[in-house]
């Protein structure tokens, strides 16, 4: 019973090589989770333009979402290891430094998300849609930054 | 492929574009913001040709330029498909002209794709084929 799965293997499709095309695909469903993300956001903006029912300061929280987004994917990871012949104008630990600040951006501008969710929604007696709204965007801009950042390989721009 | 293709293409195209009108023009609907959906079908080329141009280096099979334009053209694609849903969701055009317009932009993005495979092949983008 145990490992009943082992041999199990996807059926083989041998007309497109799916290693050469990683990038690609990964290239792609991050820019459809990232302008998702953005026009939920637009579509609660819209639906809702009373600023008592969508605080226009939420709309700093997918701000610093984008933000962090190009921070993150502007330096390869072989720049953060050290390995590329130029070395950028940080060098490593610039790199480094650059690309925690952006990790930190992310990481701040999604638990904000959750906190405008429960703390100005949720809790209060309103409609919770432009809430979510702040949430699910930059849920899809995290997640879309982590597959364009870690779904790619650079092998394959050598 | 050549002039079949050309002309299939062209078809596609032509029936794209009349979902489109459609959803502006007919009686029930007669309002026409989903036209601005087309700056969408004709700057989605623009990141990829950017990409071609800034990288002469063809050896690799990826690169990170070629990547962001990816994402940049996926993100012009979402775009016009978003646009007409939310001029629908605040009732400036009606759900079934809604429902026209993004089957026109499937229509045209894949008549686009289809451009690009057919006439896109080879080392550089030659006029042999014309």
């Amino acid at each position: 019973m145990a490992g009943f799965l082992d041999n199990f293997r996807w059926p083989e499709c041998e007309c497109i090589d799916w290693s050469e095309r990683r990038n690609a695909v990964a290239s792609v469903v991050a820019g459809v989770l990232f302008f998702t993300g953005w026009w939920i956001m637009i579509d609660a903006a819209v639906v809702y333009p009373k600023p008592e029912q969508l605080n226009h300061a939420f709309h700093t929280c997918g701000v610093f979402s984008t933000l962090a987004f190009f921070m993150i994917n502007a330096v390869s990871n072989a720049q953060v290891r050290g390995d590329s012949y130029e070395s950028g104008c940080l060098g490593r630990t610039g790199a480094r430094v650059w690309l925690f600040i952006g990790f930190m951006l992310m990481f701040g501008s999604l638990i904000a998300s959750m906190w405008i969710l429960f703390g100005a929604y949720v809790t209060q007696n309103t409609d919770v849609y432009p809430g979510l709204a702040v949430f699910f965007q930059n849920a899809l801009i995290f997640f879309s930054t982590l597959i364009y950042k870690f779904g790619r390989t650079e092998e394959l721009w050598t | 492929a050549g002039v079949k293709a050309l002309v299939a293409l062209s078809f596609s195209g032509a029936i794209g574009l009349t979902f489109l009108m459609l959803g502006c023009a007919l009686e029930d609907y007669g309002v026409y913001w989903p036209l601005f959906v087309l700056i969408f079908h004709a700057i989605s080329p623009i990141p990829h040709f950017i990409a071609k141009r800034a990288t002469y280096d063809s050896d690799a099979t990826s690169s990170a330029c070629r990547e962001l334009a990816y994402f940049f053209t996926t993100g012009i694609v979402v775009s016009a498909f978003g646009f007409p849903v939310i001029l629908a969701r605040v009732s400036v055009i009606k759900w079934g002209a809604c429902g026209l317009v993004l089957a026109g932009n499937a229509v045209i993005f894949l008549t686009i794709q289809g451009f690009f495979l057919v006439f896109g092949r080879g080392d550089d983008f030659s006029w042999e084929q014309w």
